[in-house]
């Protein structure tokens, strides 16, 4: 059984504009994966693709007008669309902790750090302050956290960005979380210090033997550091599989699109690239989301495309997956 | 930096708005159309008494040499003598600085008390009803003219119910005041362990402090709560969330987070709502600092003017003094400068 | 994290529907309750300002000696003042004095504030640092008390009223308009508007005040509020507005020794007219910021 199955899960946002009229952004539109103990799986897309919100969908952080419409969660075996909120809470940071992309400004400005660990190990594990406290010491130095005893001390706004993000990283792991969500965990970092923190998560979750989520817009982060790769468009997962065989034979239009736009295929002149705006999520294009921008778009893309096993676990929501030309990518 | 170098530094840097005060207070009185001469010579004066009344003034001088004496005399510690009252205004001023400070002190503190949790309440399930009650109150309370408060409380508990005292002074006329310490009544009467006088002072203290707490509260309450929903949205509190802390960890975060600007705007509210405690001395004849500086306003006695607002100048300076060093001791990451 | 509303809401597109004034209107008194409460208190006395002469069933000036100070009745509806003039009359004719200050002295602090604001943000400098130093060495004093000195020193005429407090008001509009251009200042559309040869005044009236001017807008109505609260304080304190015109804090400053006699009337009512304008326009303050403030709309 996998650690997580995410099955058709849908998140909209519900308002009312100023006319009074209810109106509805299709934000998840049926995200189903699974992820096994111990896998790192990479969700890629642009901005607005649901990605973030498929993570604050499964861990129920989401806010109103946000809600999880349909679809299901099922974590270890439990169900998290149904769980009580209480129960989910002793969950979050605990078996599925989360690191996220403003490190600096997610740490609470008005506690040392030292506190900050202790103070999640006892919200979820308890027991005796001391026992908090060495684990505390000891995930400070899995992080690679110089001088532990003394950093502990320290305030948030005295760490470098990197070196808050490693206490973040610490942080998540105090309750031996079986799943780690890491949120574009380098955004805002130096390019020298980001692939050290990739290289840390991905060493620590083969040494703590957790299940990674990371989710990133680039490309190369995904290609490093995951086995399994989703890609996003329009709240939708359009292609997945295991990351040699998306970048070995990408079958979506858009995940092509997303590899030929990498600097590194740019230079060498490769074609097909996307134009156009992203999808209206107010307002999304029947059958297929990509069809308005997509070069191979025929007649058939208003019908709402199969997800088609293009090779072993390697699927791909098109007409024509398995079918497009060479040429392009 | 030390302390005393922050203290220091700041008073020196109080100068220029001080002097800035005194000037402006100084050219907008002589320039404007008060002339005391009139007044205090009477209708039936001659031109030469005139003359001598202005040259006793010192009126007959060019306006910056005015300044000047007037300037110098303010550094020694001369700040005039008040017509109203025939007294040096700094006597004035020291005597009624307390007793406007203790209804300041029980009117803000009381009406902290009160702002701070509704706003943080209502913060915390904004837009529910709770916040929708609270809100209408607070804009109702920035509506409700003070003095018209403080009337409409005298009919009510002075003519009607017979609870309160009348609105006259601080203290029954049937009571001796206790000996002057500090000034106030009530802490007076309980340092000479005079109950009689302290219970009274209390009788007298309740309607103008209610006023004051009431409409003290109403931004109180807009502003905590817009403050703590803006906390309840920062990094730190979603971060708090998603790592599943238990909602009472949470609560506490949103509070010591909010405490900083709260504290910050309290004291930026003190220096405006001496204007309303001003009103309500006014109403209840409470013979404080603010019923001395209307009065002298009202009546056009300048040198009194011209000491209220030095003092009020140098309250304010105080007050944002304090609150920096109290913002320091909550904020690891101020320095005070 | 930070993404969660911008996830959905940044790309809003209004598809096209036929514009409807029913529903815009449902809309924003659902957005916005207090918008349109205020909006109605609002139009109530602004009907009670214009059409006062209809309304008044006694003259609000003359004294009807024989009936000084008698309780509400059927033909004295608030009842009479320490005059013998009618309270319900002068109440009604109070409104115009309400919005005959607040609205020119409004227009007054815009017309002084918003170009001050402009100025002292696109230049920056000097004359900012200075600006900026005189308008924090005023927030030192209470508004009532700085308002009560200079109308006090400067002369006692209703115009004089307003222009005082009209002046004083000007630096929330300047303030306001300046931390807009501060942020507009370095934006696209102003470098290459001067880029394409602009001259500064065009560049300040033309590409920044639109921008920059909605935020001031918002202001209005709680400084008009304002308006009216301070300068019925003035009268009330015997400054500006004298008895016996039928100006609301003049009326009660009358009507004050009355309060601890029993005669409530001649005080209270013009106390709760007074209220309501000033709670109205508050109303309508809050939700014009509620309605200009997406962060505000989003949460509703």
């Amino acid at each position: 059984m996998s650690l997580l199955e995410v099955k058709n899960l849908r998140t909209h946002f519900m308002s009312r504009d100023i006319d009074n009229q209810i109106r509805v952004a299709e934000a998840l539109n049926g995200v189903s994966f699974d992820l096994e103990a111990g896998k790192v799986l990479g969700f890629v897309g642009e901005t607005g693709a649901g990605k973030s919100l498929t993570a604050q969908s499964i861990c129920g952080l989401l806010r109103p007008p946000a809600r999880v419409v349909e679809g299901r969660v099922l974590f270890d075996g439990q169900d998290l669309t149904a769980m009580p909120s209480e129960e989910l809470n002793e969950l979050r940071g605990a078996q599925i902790a989360m690191v996220v992309q403003n490190p600096r400004t997610s740490l609470d400005p008005l506690t040392r750090i030292g506190d900050q660990l202790v103070r999640i190990h006892q919200a979820h594990t308890g027991g005796p302050l001391t026992a908090s406290r060495e684990r505390a010491l000891e995930m400070m130095t899995a992080v690679g956290i110089p001088d532990p005893k003394n950093r502990a001390s320290a305030w948030p706004h005295e760490l470098s960005g990197g070196m808050a993000q490693r206490v973040l990283i610490a942080m998540s792991l105090m309750n031996r979380p079986k799943l780690l969500i890491a949120d574009e965990p380098t955004t805002g970092l130096d390019v020298t210090v980001q692939a050290q923190i990739l290289d840390l998560l991905k060493n620590l979750t083969q040494r703590f033997d957790m299940a990674m989520i990371i989710i990133t817009h680039d490309l190369g982060i995904v290609a490093h550091y995951s086995d399994e790769v989703a890609v996003m468009f329009a709240g939708t997962i359009v292609e997945s599989g295991p990351v040699a065989k998306i970048f070995e034979a990408p079958s979506h239009p858009y995940t092509r699109s997303l590899i030929a736009a990498t600097p590194e295929r740019l230079q060498m002149g490769s074609g097909a690239k996307l134009g156009g705006q992203p999808p209206d999520l107010y307002n999304l294009p029947t059958g297929c989301h990509l069809r308005t921008r997509c070069v191979f778009a025929q007649n058939i893309c208003t019908d709402t495309p199969p997800n088609r096993e293009v090779g072993t676990d390697h699927f791909a929501m098109c007409h024509f997956a398995g079918r497009l030309p060479e040429s392009g990518a | 930096m030390t302390f005393s170098r922050f203290l220091l530094r700041r008073l020196l840097m109080a100068i220029p708005l001080l002097v800035g005060v005194v000037f402006i207070t100084f050219m907008l009185i002589r320039v404007g159309g008060l002339d005391p001469v009139g007044r205090l010579a009477g209708p039936t004066a001659t031109a030469e008494e005139f003359e001598m009344i202005r040259e006793e003034l010192g009126l007959d001088q060019p306006l910056w040499r005015q300044f000047v004496i007037y300037a110098g005399n303010v550094v020694r510690g001369d700040l005039g003598e008040s017509w109203l009252s025939n007294r040096p205004v700094l006597t004035d001023l020291k005597e009624r600085a307390f007793i406007s400070l203790e209804l300041l002190f029980w009117g803000i503190g009381i009406g902290t008390l009160i702002g701070v949790p509704i706003g943080l309440r209502a913060a915390f399930r904004p837009n529910g009803r709770f916040d929708q009650v609270s809100r209408i109150l607070s804009l109702l309370g920035f509506s409700i003219p003070t003095y018209w408060l403080g009337l409409v409380m005298l009919f009510v508990f002075f003519y009607l119910l017979r609870w309160a005292p009348p609105g006259i002074g601080r203290i029954s006329l049937m009571v001796s005041p206790p000996d002057f310490v500090t000034g106030s009544y009530l802490i007076d009467g309980l340092l000479a362990a005079d109950w009689k006088a302290a219970k009274s002072a209390v009788a007298h203290l309740v309607l103008p402090v209610a006023c004051l707490a009431i409409v003290s509260a109403a931004p109180i309450i807009k502003q905590t709560r817009a403050i703590a929903l803006e906390v309840l949205s920062s990094d730190a509190v979603r971060y708090a969330h998603a790592s599943g802390l238990p909602p009472r960890t949470v609560r506490q975060l949103v509070l010591k987070n909010s405490a900083t600007p709260v504290v910050t705007f309290v004291g930026t509210e003190i220096t405006g709502l001496v204007g309303t405690m001003s009103l309500i001395e006014y109403v209840f004849a409470w013979g404080g600092l603010g019923q001395y500086g209307l009065n002298a306003i009202v009546r056009g006695d300048f040198t009194a003017v011209q000491g209220y607002v030095l003092a009020l100048a140098l309250f304010s300076v105080v007050v944002f003094l304090v609150v920096d060093i109290i913002v320091n001791l909550i904020e690891p990451r101020s320095e005070l400068t | 994290m930070a993404e969660i509303a911008g996830d959905g809401f940044e790309r809003i597109q209004h598809s096209e529907r036929p514009f409807s004034l029913k529903n815009r209107l449902i809309g924003i008194a659902r957005v916005s309750p207090t918008l349109a409460a205020g909006v109605i208190i609002i139009l109530a006395f602004g009907f009670m300002a214009v059409f006062a002469h209809w309304m008044m069933p006694h003259d609000p000036v003359s004294a009807y000696a024989e009936r000084v100070l008698q309780p509400p009745s059927a033909e004295h509806w608030f009842g009479t003042d320490g005059n013998g003039m009618d309270v319900f009359s002068r109440v009604i004719y109070g409104a115009k004095f309400g919005f005959g200050i607040a609205i020119p002295a409004v227009m007054l602090s815009v017309v002084i504030g918003v170009p001050v604001g402009l100025i002292a943000g696109y230049r920056g400098g000097m004359l900012d640092e200075v600006l900026m130093r005189f308008f924090d060495g005023l927030r030192v004093f209470p508004s009532i008390i700085l308002a009560l000195a200079v109308v006090a020193a400067t002369g006692q005429s209703l115009l004089n009223v307003v222009l005082v407090l009209g002046f004083l008001d000007s630096p929330v509009f300047a303030r306001v308009v300046r931390s807009e251009v501060l942020a507009l200042r370095s934006s696209v559309f102003v470098e290459s508007a001067k880029a394409a040869g602009n001259p500064t005044w065009r560049i300040l009236f033309i590409h920044l005040l639109p921008n920059a001017v909605q935020g001031a807008m918002a202001q209005t109505a709680v400084r008009a509020a304002w308006a009216v609260r301070i300068s019925a304080t003035l009268a009330f304190l015997g400054i500006g507005i004298q008895a016996p015109t039928p100006e609301w804090g003049a009326m009660i400053r009358q009507g004050a020794e009355f309060m601890v006699t029993g005669q409530w009337w001649v005080a209270l009512f013009p106390g709760l007219a007074l209220i309501f304008l000033v709670f109205g326009l508050n109303l309508f303050g809050d939700g014009l910021q509620d309605l200009m403030d997406p962060r505000r709309r989003a949460a509703t």
